[in-house]
């Protein structure tokens, strides 16, 4: 075995497992914003997949594909995490900001 | 046909929908819409890696489609879900 086939099984093996556990995850929170913290690292797994698709295949189109999948997840990821935490915060209260009563105090020095 | 780490990975991944889907069940909306969100990028790469390992070009592009239109879908849902109130 190669150092190549290595590479591609601890890469495509560790992203499948890293997506698996953000599904696990998602269904073991208890709302909306804890299941919230597993749609990040679902782009970390993506990265990880489409580096193994590039290690096995090099500069192909289905190299490039990966990569645009890849790219596209970790670029979403953040901002599709922030929408659904907007809207659901909205649906909740009316107001995405901060009431009076939720407000975090600041100790001055 | 011999099984291969990407065939492997596609069970993974396919298992993983699971969860996905009893949440999107089982839960409200706002849940459901995270859990339909991260089902959409899980069944992407399924795809992806089922076409490394099948040798199917096609595959990939409907991988690479699925993930833009689940992405624009769910932005369209947290809209319906603001308006939910």
């Amino acid at each position: 075995m190669s150092a190549q086939h290595v590479a591609v099984d601890v890469l495509v093996g560790a992203g499948a497992t890293v997506e698996l556990i953000a599904c696990f995850g998602v269904a073991a929170m208890r709302d909306a914003y804890d299941r919230l913290h597993f749609v990040g690292p679902s782009a970390l797994g993506a990265l990880l997949i489409g580096a193994g698709v590039i290690v096995r295949s090099g500069p192909s189109i289905i190299g490039l594909k990966a990569v645009l999948i890849a790219a596209f997840a970790v670029g979403t990821s953040g901002v599709i995490a922030h929408v659904i935490a907007r809207a659901a915060r909205i649906s909740e209260t009316g107001d995405w900001t901060l009431r009076p009563n939720e407000a975090t105090k600041v100790e001055e020095e | 046909m011999s099984v291969t780490i990407w065939h492997l990975a596609a069970i993974a991944l396919l298992v993983g929908l699971g969860p996905c889907g009893w949440v999107c069940v089982r839960r409200g909306f706002a849940e459901g819409l995270v859990a339909s969100q991260l089902a959409g990028t899980v069944a992407a790469l399924a795809l992806l890696v089922l076409a490394q390992g099948e040798v199917r070009q096609p595959f990939a592009d409907l991988a690479l489609i699925l993930i833009v239109l689940s992405f624009v879908g769910s932005l369209v849902a947290a809209r319906f879900l603001e308006e939910s109130r």
